[in-house]
């Protein structure tokens, strides 16, 4: 016999409440496991999202709130746009470089595939794209894919693609950025007005500053000039984070709910169960337990409680990870930040983190009542009944 | 055999919780070490509280309880308990075994505190069964044995630990004259080993065995 031996006797007599406890800490630990998971490398994949942009201020259409700002960063393809009437002011604008661009869509292989319309030679510039097949050649009857989309489709330089039911021809293959940029078809700016029939409309204005130090006035400036609205890539990141965070704020206390919840269960538990085995706790002393003994045994109790509770709810939450995110992802903005494996599936330092935690929090929860039955009179227990 | 192992002096327990209680009053009593002696008297009058003063499971309003040269009532707490561990062996009236454990678990169990290693508690406890005449029931539960059983298993968990000193409560109190006959032959055993054995009881079978009968009436130890 040994004292886990013991513990374990005792802890699995009342098999429905001990079912019901570990399942009150496994439901806190799942969530808690969700939430590391997702919170894990969010931030930073939000930032590097927008590094890639390249421009430090976005020029788009007026009177668009933070959540329409975003389908800047997230691709989304929101139905106002910039005429070009204002594309040709904030591009007058000395010491900028504007690079006017359309997002669009279309569907290959009926999965939804962004096609974006640009000037071809500036965008190229400016995002320093590089080919890897074929030529850049952008034109009534040429498009060139970005390189996540060529891999994806199993697409090569030649092949005929039907884009909104006109005939194109894939000219060339971009090098891989490790971006959205590889994740898009590429039309020249005019004929993608043509085909999408949006007149002489952009969906944005990306804009470069040659003197980063007058940021704010030129962002002024474009707009005492056109009838439109600026946001820094600073101001899209914040409003990014504070959308994640606020999710995250969410689910934080839906877990510290959660464990808090099974904390007074597992208390709960421990005092019902130290009450029916008053008796039993008597006979040990009588057998020679002193009271650190009697503390102890209760209170590796409520630690395996944390053990297997621990075990169950970093299973759950792993599994409630996974299948849950084809259904998070079905939403842009949470598609971009799925994108880059921003949500981490199996981290272990996650489970490392949740299964301490759990055994932690178990264990706290188990001090009073260890402590209680530690204090009982032999005597008392002994005559208990 | 004049060696005595335990001796009281002026032994007094009063219970105050809401009104008192005089639950012993001035015992002085010794006991010779390797004897049999039985505490009688009527219910309620203070066989238990002795017997529990006496093995240290519980202190004493004022006097005082010797184990050999040792004063137990200035021991602390720990160290009582190692005493009860090591020294003493209890059996009670009823639910001495812990239920969820088997016959032998039961028996391991006082050993696991001693600090037995497990391979020798196991053939340990299977050895006191024998002798007990249960080493076939040592995977069974303690609810499918009978009374007589139960009370087997009780002693043979109390000598677990092989202490000088066994302490029992009514242990034929819930048994048919034939068990309470079975487990006296035990008993008597066990004394004949060399054990000292204190029995509270109310059975005259259980008296006529006994080398000395001390008489509680009303807390106050009678003259017998
Ligand atoms: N924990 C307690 N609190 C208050 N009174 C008690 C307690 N234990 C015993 N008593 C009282 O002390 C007296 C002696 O009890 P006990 O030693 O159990 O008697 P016996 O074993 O002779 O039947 C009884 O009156 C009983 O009510
Ligand atoms: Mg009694």
């Amino acid at each position: 016999m040994t004292r886990s031996k013991l513990v374990i006797k005792n802890i699995t007599r009342k098999k429905s409440r001990f079912l019901f406890t570990i399942f009150g800490i496994a439901v806190g630990i799942a969530s808690l496991v969700t939430l590391l998971s997702l919170g894990a490398g969010l931030e930073s994949e939000v930032r590097r999202q927008s590094e890639q942009l390249g421009a430090e201020l976005v020029v788009t259409p007026k009177g668009w709130c933070a959540y329409e700002q975003i389908s800047v960063l997230t691709g989304e393809t929101l139905p106002e746009a910039i005429p070009n009437e204002d594309v040709e002011k904030v591009a007058g604008i000395k010491g900028i470089t504007a690079i006017p661009y359309l997002v669009q869509r279309t569907a290959l292989r009926n999965q939804p595939v962004p096609v974006v319309g640009i000037l071809s030679t500036q965008m190229m510039k400016f995002k320093k794209w590089e080919i890897d097949k074929g030529e850049y050649l952008l034109d009534g009857g040429s498009v060139v894919t970005g390189f996540g989309i060529a891999r994806q489709f199993e697409l090569n330089v030649g092949d005929a693609l039907t884009i909104r039911g006109a005939p194109f021809r894939l000219s060339g293959i971009l090098k891989e950025k490790g971006n959205r940029d590889d994740l898009a078809i590429y039309m020249d700016l005019a004929t993608a007005q043509r085909l999408y029939q949006v007149g002489d409309m952009v969906s944005f204005i990306a804009v470069k500053v040659d003197d980063i130090t007058r940021i704010d006035g030129y962002s002024l400036e474009i707009q005492e000039r056109a009838n439109v609205a600026v946001v820094s890539d600073k101001q899209l990141v914040r409003s990014v984070l504070a959308i994640v965070g606020s999710v995250r704020n969410t689910l934080q206390l839906v877990a510290a709910v959660a464990i808090l919840a099974a904390c007074f269960g597992i208390i709960n538990t421990m005092v019902t169960a130290i009450h029916e085995r008053k008796r039993e706790i008597g006979i040990l002393q009588a057998l020679g337990a002193g009271r650190e003994t009697i503390f102890s045994l209760f209170l590796y109790e409520s630690a395996f409680y944390g053990f297997l509770g621990g075990v169950i709810g970093i299973v759950g939450g792993v599994i409630f990870s996974y299948v849950a995110a084809p259904y998070i992802t079905q939403n842009e903005f949470t598609a971009f930040l799925g994108s880059a494996q921003s949500v981490e599936v199996f981290n272990p330092d996650v489970v490392g983190k949740a299964m301490l935690f759990s055994l932690l929090v178990a264990s706290l929860s188990g001090i009073y009542p260890a402590f209680q039955a530690s204090r009982l009179s032999p005597v008392e227990a002994i005559s208990y009944e | 055999m004049n060696d005595l192992i335990i001796r009281t002096e002026k032994l007094t327990k009063i219970y105050e919780d809401g009104y008192r209680t005089v639950a012993l009053q001035d015992i002085d009593l010794t006991i010779a070490r390797g004897s049999l002696s039985c505490i009688m008297g009527p219910s309620g009058h203070g066989k238990s509280t002795l017997l529990h003063l006496i093995g240290g499971l519980d202190r004493p309003t004022s006097g005082r309880v010797y184990l050999e040269d040792m004063d137990l009532t200035s021991v602390g707490s720990s160290k009582l308990a190692v005493l009860r561990c090591r020294r003493i062996g209890f059996v009670f009236q009823f639910f001495n075994l812990l239920p969820v454990l088997t016959v032998l678990e039961n028996v391991e169990v006082s050993m696991m505190l001693a600090g037995v290693p497990q391979k020798e508690q196991r053939e340990r406890a299977i050895e006191i069964l024998r002798l007990v005449g249960l080493e076939e029931k040592c995977h069974v539960k303690p609810n499918q044995l009978s009374g007589g059983q139960r009370q087997r298993v009780a002693i043979a968990r109390a000598m677990a630990n092989n202490p000088d000193i066994l302490l029992m409560d009514e242990p034929t109190g819930n048994l048919d004259s034939k068990s309470e006959q079975e487990l006296l032959t035990h008993i008597h055993k066990v004394n004949q080993n060399g054990k000292t054995i204190v029995i509270v009881t109310h059975s005259q079978m259980v008296a006529a065995v006994a080398q000395r009968i001390f008489l509680i009436r009303d807390g106050r130890l009678e003259n017998s």
